[in-house]
């Protein structure tokens, strides 16, 4: 956790460092580790110069099409990432293991970590400094200061909602019956809360796995969860559970699931994904269209 | 007897002895076949992987390695010398030693299914693996200024010799060691210490979390040279104590009072297969995590392929574990290059169909 | 003659029961000494006392002066070899590497071909040459009996060939236990094995063994030494020990003891109880 404030704090500090020496020499040929970190190279507009992408690159559905996969970002292959011939990697804190990424590193390929904090400066901390990486700092000041625009918008919907609590829980997994859902210091917190929820479960640090009681205690009224690809919790299922048949949630059959990558990932679409999540736990408040991609749809 | 004392029995027949003979024989063309087996899949493994370098280039940049002349290509030179050459030396000495585990467990057991990995001896290690990881920062001052990586390998072995220990003091009773007894109470141990991991897991920051997700799948990826400059000892050491423990073992399958009267100290030999095990298991799964099905398999193919005889099957498990792991690791970096498959699912993949078709040639289901 | 093994007031309890209560046993070079006795009367016990499996809770065994208990499990291999009652294996060894098991125990074992020359003159003297690859797991219970047996008469020939390579034993000679040998033989490998340890007794060694069938053991024994609750009951040569009082009071049976026309060893025969 440290680590990441430390890391977050030295940002901007990295992006001039970064920036300043290598202006010209910027990236031609990028492996991406971290799901956001390809979303946010694609919004740049620097696709053509990405040679390899995680398995967690969902965003834009080609990218995974289009390039080679080097596998999890937490299970990297240190020759699997050399034999692309990458003259950067960027990564997201996630990515390992440790050891790989040092063999990377003495092989004389840079890997830039950028950090997951899931907030609006986290979001467009991470779009400075990937643009500063592959020498986009234009594109990426330009799409930094639309996503500051789009937060700005999603934190005035937010002030007109009626102040009706809305306790949201959001579900990680129902493995087996047991739900592992999002406490206090989790992206999902923070997108419940820029969505104008409140977390049902801010005693629970991280993703844990919670009992049957604590759900009903819980008592959310809407629970929220992740859909990947075509796969998402059938809400028959859930509310056919007894943890979750004795919540509010259950009346309504609140189920929400949305793509996973835009809830959690904390890229340049966090804005609309808290929107759209608004728009689902306040169905009668009004909100306006966020950005120009709600705009146009 | 008096039959055979008088008649032909007593002048032993050629047929007999030639037979003996060839048996030994072709023990020893095992232990050859083996060992090319070994070498050959050593030169694929530094030749193949996800960066292409020709064979040339590989021996040149091994070469010059060997002899300490500086290499041309970096990249190259880190790939192979950086990278494959840790990996292989890493996968022939964990493999030999899960194998050998392996083997000396079942020979303790007198029991085939006697398995590192299947009595809990692993798992024991992986936890002790696990509280070094998750807890070591914790209880040990930073300023003390001890890498914990140092302190997994001595974790892992003193969580391997626990479990051991309690296994074999919960399953042998006067010098009988109950089958089943042992299979249950090492299913007990394995579920106590995936709880126990659990409740670490619960524990561990996000950081931890990864570590700990990494020992319990099991990979090879992770060796470096640091690495291997602390568990190599280990598992040299404990490879080469085991041909003095043949012997032993061989007696000590007609139960521990026949291999009394045959002239082994029964007590010193049953502590030094433990704490060898422990070694073994404890300092591989320190290096790779749990990687299972090795030290079931490799003995058991080889004692139908050669024979039961640790003499031979001790020095043959070495090498067919050491193939084994080096073989499949060469498949788990190379077929979904430049991703790589967790090493687990490639051993047993391809232990588990070979074995089942040496088991039903066995009972005579194939030609 | 010094005696091979002296046994001075052994005895053996566990848990406050007394298995074997303080006993005396001698034993002599070229001297067959059978112990006989009802289940239960501390055989196998007494046995494991004299070969040093047990350490008797009480009095001391000796070979030629050493305890037993304090002498390395390697040389007593060389002074003593044991077939015990027989188990199953868990591996497939074959015979010829079972045999070979006892020619590595003693003191560092025998290599090469003069191995399988010690291998099949061991396997030969128990009739079992063409059991040679035979998988041990696949014997009959009688088969695997007289594998045993090989195998302790390879043991006791690799401990006759380190002792002439110079290792020093307790008295200098060897001692073959035998624990109920002969349970799962037909008749005539019955004969064949007690002939086979009577002919090592002729050449100077001990035998002690463990016999139910008290016909085999007055044929075979030069001692006998009969065991009821843990204790000597009668001991001495079978015509003095085998009597009616013997099968009356220790076996419980109600038997006249025959004896051989020109004064051969005392015999049983069975009978059905009579009615009343």
């Amino acid at each position: 956790m440290l680590r990441i404030i430390v890391l977050l704090a030295g940002l901007p500090l990295a992006g001039l460092l970064l920036a300043a020496p290598l202006p010209a020499a910027a990236a031609e040929r990028i492996v991406a580790a971290g799901g956001v970190v390809t979303e946010i190279l694609y919004a740049l507009g620097v696709e053509d110069r990405i040679v390899g992408v995680d398995t967690t690159s969902v965003h834009p559905p080609q990218a995974l099409a289009d390039n080679p996969d080097v596998g999890y970002v937490r299970a990297l292959s240190a020759e699997g990432v050399l034999s692309l011939a990458p003259d950067r990697v960027i990564a997201t804190d996630a990515a390992g293991p440790a050891a790989a990424l040092d063999l990377v590193r003495q092989a004389g390929v840079p890997i830039d970590v950028v950090g997951e904090e899931p907030t609006r400066a986290g979001v467009t901390g991470r779009i400075r400094t990937i643009g500063a990486l592959v020498g986009a700092e234009a594109r990426a000041e330009a799409l930094a200061a639309e996503v500051e625009a789009d937060f700005a918008a999603l934190a005035e919907a937010r002030a007109r909602l009626d102040g009706a609590q809305v306790r949201v829980l959001f579900v990680l997994s129902l493995q087996n019956g047991r739900a592992m859902v999002g406490g206090a210091g989790t992206s999902a917190d923070a997108i419940i809360a820029l969505a104008g929820g409140v977390n049902a479960v801010p005693e629970v640090a991280g993703y844990k796995p919670v009992t049957d009681e604590a759900i009903i205690a819980a008592a959310p009224d809407v629970v929220l969860s992740i859909a990947r690809g075509d796969h998402a919790l059938d809400p028959d299922e859930v509310f056919a559970m007894p943890a979750f048949a004795l919540t509010p949630a259950s009346e309504g059959r609140r189920l929400v699931s949305m793509d996973g990558l835009a809830l959690l990932g904390f890229g340049p679409r966090a804005p609309q994904a808290a929107a759209a999540l608004m728009r689902a736990l306040h169905p009668r408040a009004e909100i306006p269209p966020i950005g120009a991609a709600e705009a146009t749809r | 007897m008096s039959a055979g004392v008088a008649g032909a029995g007593a002048v032993p027949s050629r047929t007999q002895a030639d037979a003996l003979a060839a048996r030994r024989r072709r023990a020893r063309l095992g232990l050859v076949a083996l060992a090319v087996l070994v070498g050959a899949l050593s030169i694929l493994a530094l030749g193949a992987g996800a960066v292409v370098i020709p064979p040339g280039r590989v021996v040149a940049i091994v070469w010059d390695a060997a002899t300490g002349a500086g290499s041309g290509a970096a990249r190259d030179a880190l790939v192979v010398t950086g990278i494959r050459l840790p990996r292989l030396l890493m996968g022939l000495l964990v493999g030999a030693a899960l194998a050998v585990a392996g083997a000396l467990m079942q020979g303790l057991f007198r029991n085939p299914l006697a398995d590192p990995g299947l009595v809990g001896v692993s798992s024991g290690a992986g936890l002790a693996a696990g509280i070094t990881i998750v807890l070591g920062e914790r209880l040990l001052p930073a300023a003390l200024g001890v890498d914990p990586f140092a302190l997994l390998p001595i974790g892992a072995f003193l969580g391997g010799l626990a479990s051991t220990l309690v296994l074999y003091a919960i399953a042998t009773r006067n010098g009988r060691t109950s089958i089943a007894t042992m299979l249950l109470a090492g299913i007990a141990l394995g579920a106590l210490a995936g709880a126990a991991s659990g409740f670490l897991a619960y524990l561990s920051d996000d950081r931890q979390l990864r570590d700990l997700t990494f020992w319990s799948l099991g990979s090879l990826g992770g060796a470096t040279w640091s690495k291997l400059a602390v568990v190599a000892p280990i598992l040299l050491v404990t490879l080469a104590a085991t041909p003095i423990l043949a012997r032993a073992l061989n007696a000590l399958v007609l139960g521990e009072a026949e291999a009394y009267h045959l002239g082994v100290a029964v007590e010193r030999a049953k502590a030094a297969i433990v704490v060898l095990v422990a070694a073994a298991v404890g300092a591989s799964v320190a290096a790779a995590g749990v990687i299972g099905f090795v030290g079931i398999v490799v003995p058991h193919l080889l004692r139908l392929a050669i024979g039961p005889d640790h003499r031979v099957l001790l020095p043959a498990s070495a090498l067919l574990g050491a193939a084994l792991l080096v073989g499949a690791d060469i498949v788990a970096r190379t077929v979904v290059a430049p991703a790589e498959l967790p090493i687990g699912i490639v051993t047993a993949a391809i232990g588990a169909p070979f074995f089942l078709w040496l088991l039903l040639r066995k009972r005579g289901l194939f030609p | 003659m010094t005696a091979l093994i002296e046994a001075e007031g052994v005895a053996y309890g566990v848990s406050g029961r007394t298995l074997v209560h303080p006993t005396d046993v001698t034993l002599a070079p070229g001297e067959t000494l059978v112990v006989v006795g009802p289940n239960g009367a501390g055989k196998s016990t007494l046995l494991k006392l004299l070969t040093g499996e047990l350490a008797p809770s009480a009095g001391r065994v000796r070979y030629g002066g050493e305890d037993v208990r304090a002498l390395p499990a390697w040389r007593l291999a060389a002074m003593r070899a044991v077939m015990a009652q027989s188990e199953t294996m868990a591996f497939p060894f074959t015979v010829a590497e079972l045999v070979g098991i006892g020619l590595d125990g003693a003191a560092g074992g025998v290599r090469g071909g003069a191995r399988d020359a010690r291998i099949l003159a061991a396997l030969a003297r128990a009739d079992i040459v063409h059991l040679a690859a035979r998988d041990v797991q696949t014997l009959s219970g009688g088969e695997r009996q007289r594998a045993q047996f090989a195998r302790a008469l390879a043991q006791l020939d690799a401990g006759r060939a380190a002792m002439r390579g110079g290792m020093r034993a307790a008295g200098g000679g060897q001692v073959l236990f035998l624990d109920e040998p002969v349970s799962s033989l037909d008749l005539g490998h019955q004969i064949a094995l007690l002939e086979a340890a009577r002919a090592l007794a002729e050449e100077g060694l001990g035998v002690v063994a463990v016999l139910h069938d008290l016909n085999l053991a007055a044929l075979y024994a030069d001692r006998i030494v009969a065991l009821a609750g843990g204790r000597v009951v009668a001991a001495g040569r079978p015509e003095a020990v085998v009597d009616a009082a013997l099968l009356r009071d220790v076996f419980a049976v109600p038997l006249p003891v025959h004896r051989r026309a020109g004064g051969g060893a005392p015999f049983v025969l069975p009978e059905r109880p009579r009615p009343a």
